[in-house]
């Protein structure tokens, strides 16, 4: 029980959860808890109340070690509980949050506010067993609130129980003495919602019946067109489904999933000569009601073969062409795939270029000139476009048709990108930089070519350029400047290209620096969905939030990720067998001498006092103006390793590759060059299941891959030379699925 | 260039919403715009909520969960030192290490080729 205070630090107390509750922490937050504890200095929830006020001013260190005084003080106070929970939840260690929660609700089995925080936390951690336990509670509190009954049915359906899921809702239903009015957005979400669990159920029949019960009174009219059209074409109703697709396709005929079901609906088989005819009277219909429609006009494309290809192609391309459409080339590059398409492309296209100039000569050229002129460069775009294409790469005969268009137009934005790029293509990354440099001066405020110019200037290792040039458009007054704020806007592409471009140069602090910087990002997206778990169900916003529930289980299998995890774990592995990698670009000092080791690590110390001396002054500078600017609330840190030397001296490299090279073996399992480097951090931690795991994922994915053999052959090496033989289950494991051994 | 022209049916920007002005006029609009969104944020009692109803069924469901909650595990014998194996070897968390083994009859060995081997979904 909590210590009782006298009436005067009782009410103090009372005013000091107020303040907590209103972020007033300085001034009021912290006299007050001072004011009592200077009169009962043991008292604990105090205490509890003051560390909270402190980890939020970002004070972790001490607000822990007075939260764990506080729960000396008083074991039996549940503030003391939820407070040690709350801060162990600031730390991201769930587990020992959630068992200090459970703790706090056994001592206050009616605090509304503990169970909701442990109900989240349980969700997050996704702990459906506890969730639908805590969600239990929840609505046995409170029954009249229907987002108690929805929150339930939410911890069952994401357990998989969509029987007692369905059951929940329709229970709460029950309980409506009148049906809500058609505007209750949060009735016709739940209902919707409740449709998708039996769908989901796999019981297609009963939720096409139930969907129709509500199809009429749905506020959402596009998803129960879009259900209903489904479910019709699961049950092999085909006509009827036919029906709804073209109902959908009318309200948007640029969305090409409504084709393909009414593709499906209308029993049309791509592949199949006998369909084409039909297919293609099909789109023809569709193209014929709206001469602006692309996707009618399109698609054809993807299954006309021969001539029937030829002449919608020569149709396609001169219409899009005429207009100028700068994203032509864009359009059809798809069908790149099929040797043959892209040869009639490309003649198509040749054939243009030469009658254009026929024309041009003729007497009423003049008249029509600037139609003619626009088409003409249109279709030196697509010419230049498609020789720098993978797929059709001709890079000589590409910039002979930029260098006419740049001849044309010199201070043409996009002709100038585009020759930069193919310069980039070249390989000649500093041409490329110099040229789309260039670009961006014809166009100062636009920020397209500002970002492509950074990027540019990335690829060719000008790191403190590219920064300048993005400085153009951050917010530049942001803590840390401008690279601060790409970093607070997650522009990822930025800190990865940066990254691979230190580590091109060598500089693997501050590569790894980037990496890690990534790595950060993915976590806090995962941390932002903690908000949804209340804010979904107060919204009643439920499928969407199912979505996102279902999206953070896999949101590292982002190539962003991948790509940074695959360099970071690279690195971390280099720097294992390689501790002195750790001095940074810095002299091999391996092969130097002792004494001369001795000198040189030296030299560089001075070095590196006088380079943080400088940096100090620096920061200081930039500090007090920073500070006297964010002056609302929340103080930043100035990062204490900006270039990255702490993470890259660390002592455990490999312990330190898990964060990238866990979630990237469990998420993208296809990657294999994940497999493999994952078998040189599992071989080289002496965990040989797991690394034998790695290779037979990487053979069984391409079993010609190199790396793989390599690995192959590492692996038999290390068990050959094994100082004791293996034992036991592993040894067992090993020779059944590595026999070679 | 000559515009195409579009099917007649379609008006363009109908649809669109005037552009604010600034007027009173318009904040008063954006005033219930926004009360729109707060609706569902405040507490229960605004909507119907037939209490006694809503009792019956809280009754129902407890009945319910009294009944048939728990659904029998299979019962397999696990070896206490089989999981912490499998813990250190592949690095799983306790539970599911469990999980494995009980997939795998308690079978150390079973439960560890079959996670060896590759199954990309």
């Amino acid at each position: 029980m909590p210590q009782p205070l006298p009436s005067k630090e009782g009410s103090l107390f009372r005013q000091l959860v107020k303040n907590y509750e209103a972020k007033q922490y300085k001034k009021e937050g912290i006299k007050a808890a001072d004011q009592i504890l200077k009169k009962v200095p043991d008292h604990g929830d105090t205490q509890a109340m003051k560390a909270l006020i402190l980890n939020s001013q970002g004070h972790g260190e001490e607000a822990f070690a007075l939260g764990k005084l506080a729960l000396k003080n008083d074991m039996k106070s549940n503030i003391c509980w939820h407070v040690y929970g709350l801060l162990w939840r600031s730390k991201k260690n769930y587990e020992e949050a959630i068992k200090a929660y459970k703790m706090a609700l056994r001592l206050a089995p009616e605090s509304q506010n503990i169970l909701r925080d442990l109900a989240h936390l349980q969700c997050q951690i996704r702990d459906f067993e506890g969730y639908i336990e805590s969600r239990q509670k929840m609505l046995s509190d409170r029954s009249q609130l229907r987002q108690n009954w929805t929150g339930l049915a939410i911890a069952y359906h994401l357990s998989g129980n969509y029987k007692e899921a369905e059951h929940i809702l329709t229970t709460y239903e029950g309980t409506l003495k009148q049906a809500p009015p058609k505007t209750d957005l949060e009735h016709s979400e739940a209902v919707l919602y409740k449709n998708t669990i039996i769908a989901e159920s796999g019981d297609t029949e009963r939720a096409l019946e139930h969907l129709e019960t509500i199809i009429k009174n749905s506020l959402d009219r596009t998803a129960v067109l879009e259900l209903k059209a489904k479910y019709l074409l699961q049950l092999e109703r085909h006509e009827e489904a036919a029906q709804v697709y073209r109902t959908l396709l009318d309200r948007n005929s640029e969305y090409r999933a409504y084709f393909e079901g009414l593709e499906k609906a209308l029993k049309l088989d791509r592949s199949d000569s006998a369909s084409l005819e039909k297919l293609t009277e099909l789109y023809e219909g569709y193209a014929s009601q709206n001469k602006r429609n692309d996707a009618a006009r399109r698609i054809p494309l993807d299954f006309l073969e021969g001539d029937a290809f030829k002449t919608a192609a020569d149709e396609y391309l001169r219409q899009k062409l005429t207009k100028g459409v700068p994203s032509t080339h864009a359009n059809v590059k798809a069908l790149y795939v099929d040797p043959a398409k892209k040869k009639v492309i490309e003649e198509l296209v040749l054939s243009y270029a030469s009658e254009e100039k026929k024309q041009n000569g003729s007497a009423n050229g003049e008249t029509n000139g600037n139609i003619s002129d626009a088409f003409e460069k249109s279709v030196l775009l697509f010419l230049a476009k498609h020789y720098d294409y993978t797929l059709s790469r001709n890079l000589d005969k590409a910039m002979e048709y930029v260098d006419r268009l740049v001849e044309l137009e010199p201070k043409n934005v996009d002709y100038n990108q585009l020759k930069a790029r193919i310069w980039k293509h070249k390989g000649e990354t500093q041409k490329a930089a110099d040229l789309i440099n260039f670009a961006r001066e014809c166009d100062l405020k636009d920020r397209y070519i500002n970002t492509k110019c950074a990027k540019y200037q990335l690829r060719n290792n000008e790191n403190e350029k590219a920064l300048d040039t993005m400085s153009k458009f951050t917010r530049n007054e942001t803590v840390g400047g401008p690279l601060g704020d790409l970093h607070d806007m997650q522009c990822m592409w930025y800190l990865l290209e940066d990254g691979e471009a230190y580590l091109r140069q060598n500089k693997l602090g501050l590569a790894l620096k980037r990496f890690t910087a990534i790595a950060d990002i993915f976590e806090v997206w995962q941390e932002d969905q903690f908000d949804f778990h209340s804010f979904s169900l107060r919204k009643g916003q439920i499928r969407a939030y199912i979505d996102m529930i279902r999206w953070e289980d896999h949101l590292r299998n982002h190539p962003f990720f991948t790509r940074a995890a695959l360099s970071a774990v690279d690195l971390y592995v280099k720097l294992h067998d390689n501790p002195d990698l750790a001095r940074d670009g810095k002299p091999d000092l391996a092969n130097l001498d002792p004494s001369e080791r001795k000198k040189a690590l030296k030299k560089l110390q001075k070095e590196e006092e006088k380079k943080k001396k400088a940096e100090a002054d620096r920061k200081q500078a930039a500090q007090a103006k920073a500070t006297a600017k964010a002056d609302d609330g929340e103080v930043k840190k100035e990062d204490p390793d900006p270039n990255g030397e702490t993470l890259l001296q660390t002592k455990e490299p490999l312990e330190a590759a898990l964060r990238f090279l866990k979630p990237m073996l469990e998420l993208s399992p296809r990657n294999i060059d994940a497999q493999n480097i994952g078998f040189k951090v599992y071989l080289r931690r002496n965990k040989l299941v797991l690394a034998l795991k790695c290779l037979k994922a990487a053979q069984e994915l391409d079993p010609e891959n190199p790396g793989a053999k390599e690995n192959a052959t590492a692996l038999r090496q290390h068990l050959n030379n094994l100082q004791e033989p293996l034992s036991g289950p592993v040894a067992e494991a090993i020779k059944k699925d590595f026999p070679s051994a | 260039m000559a515009e195409e022209p579009q099917p007649s049916n379609i008006q363009e920007g109908a649809s669109d919403a005037p552009a604010p002005t600034g007027g009173a006029e318009d904040r008063k609009a954006a005033a219930a715009l926004s009360s729109l969104d707060a609706q569902g944020d405040d507490e229960a009692g605004k909507k119907e909520v037939d209490s006694k109803a809503v009792e019956k069924a809280m009754k129902n469901l407890s009945v319910k969960d009294g009944k048939g909650g728990e659904a029998q595990k299979k019962a397999v014998k696990i070896e206490a030192s089989d999981v912490n194996l499998l813990m250190s070897e592949l690095e799983l968390p306790k539970p599911k290490a469990t999980e494995l083994l009980r997939a795998n009859d308690g079978n150390v060995l079973k439960a560890i080729t079959s996670y060896v081997t590759p199954a990309f979904a």
